[in-house]
């Protein structure tokens, strides 16, 4: 109280003062959690009634590099991973992916098939770019799994 | 001749520095100048003050003495000069040795250190990709949009994705 007394402040300046520090501190603390969006994807050539499609981002941007022009979602998972921890995500009932959230913004993401790992790709996700692991299906068709940042 | 070189002209006749002719020639040319034989008149009148006021030094010793002790503290000095510290053959050999490998060793210390710094050659890299494969067998393509915005790793592996999420929700 001596201090405040010393430079003039009163006490709601004086919280008002801590309350920001408090929150400055608390959005650090957020900002080293990522959220990650997993999606389960299957491409065909043919479209089909009654299934999800992907968002108009995603499938513009699949339909530029493949030959498949319907994108159908099976499932959607959002991961939210604090800095330095892995979260695992069962896709389907052999495909799991094991996501790292790295320092600086990079990601880790392993791919495993029937308990097996086939690969690992580590890069820095932004908002708006997307990791994409993708590789053939049944008949004419295809599988991606699609992975974004949330935050 | 520039006047200011005829002013140190006429310094040098006060001075007693110049030879007969010249001071002859130089003198004829102060009589037909007024400016000159004021200058003259001035600089001799100093030159007489000055040598009226300096007082004698007169040598402790003869000259010859006193220029030979001169002499003789020069030689003294030289000679002992020239014997201080002579290197023994330990110390001149590790001179020999140790002066360029030192050398040698600063200068690769150097490179090394200066080996790892790139240089900045203002190129941003936006491709920091990093792929691991567990499976040899497996083909793997890799492809990044020109924006880096998608990055696609095709697997050369099959999976009935379809059949497979579907198992899982009746598990």
């Amino acid at each position: 109280m001596t201090l405040l007394r010393r430079h003039n402040l009163n006490r709601v300046t004086f919280l008002m003062v801590l309350l920001l520090f408090a929150g400055g501190g608390l959005a650090s603390v957020q900002a080293d959690s990522i959220t990650v969006n997993a999606r389960l994807v299957l491409g065909t050539s043919k479209e089909k009634q009654g299934s999800k499609k992907v968002s108009e981002s995603i499938r513009k941007r699949l339909a530029k590099v493949f030959k498949w022009m319907h994108y159908h979602q099976l499932s959607s998972k959002k991961l939210t991973i604090d800095d330095s921890k892995i979260v695992t995500s069962k896709l389907s009932k052999n495909a799991s992916i094991k996501v790292t959230n790295q320092k600086n913004g990079k990601v880790s993401v392993s791919l495993f098939s029937g308990g097996k790992m086939l690969l690992q790709k580590t890069q820095t996700l932004r908002s708006g770019q997307y990791m994409v692991l993708a590789g053939k299906s049944t008949g004419d068709s295809a599988w991606f799994i699609v992975l974004s940042k949330s935050n | 001749m520039n006047e200011n070189e005829i002013q140190l002209k006429v310094q040098a006749l006060v001075d007693g520095e110049l030879t007969g002719r010249e001071a002859e020639a130089l003198q004829q040319r102060i009589n037909d100048d007024a400016k000159l034989q004021h200058l003259h008149a001035k600089l001799t009148q100093m030159r007489g003050l000055i040598a009226d006021s300096e007082l004698p030094r007169p040598l402790p010793e003869s000259r010859d003495f006193y220029w030979n002790k001169i002499a003789e503290t020069i030689e003294h000095e030289k000679r002992a000069g020239e014997r201080a510290a002579p290197p023994t053959p330990a110390s001149r050999w590790l001179l020999r040795w140790l002066a360029p490998v030192a050398g040698v060793s600063a200068l690769v210390l150097l490179l090394t250190l200066q080996q790892p710094t790139a240089p900045d050659l203002g190129i941003t890299l936006n491709s920091d990709h990093e792929l691991e494969m567990s499976d040899d067998e497996i083909d793997v393509m890799t492809y990044n949009s020109d924006d880096d915005s998608m990055s696609i790793v095709w697997l050369d592996y099959s999976m009935d994705i379809q059949r497979d999420y579907m198992e899982l929700w009746l598990d």
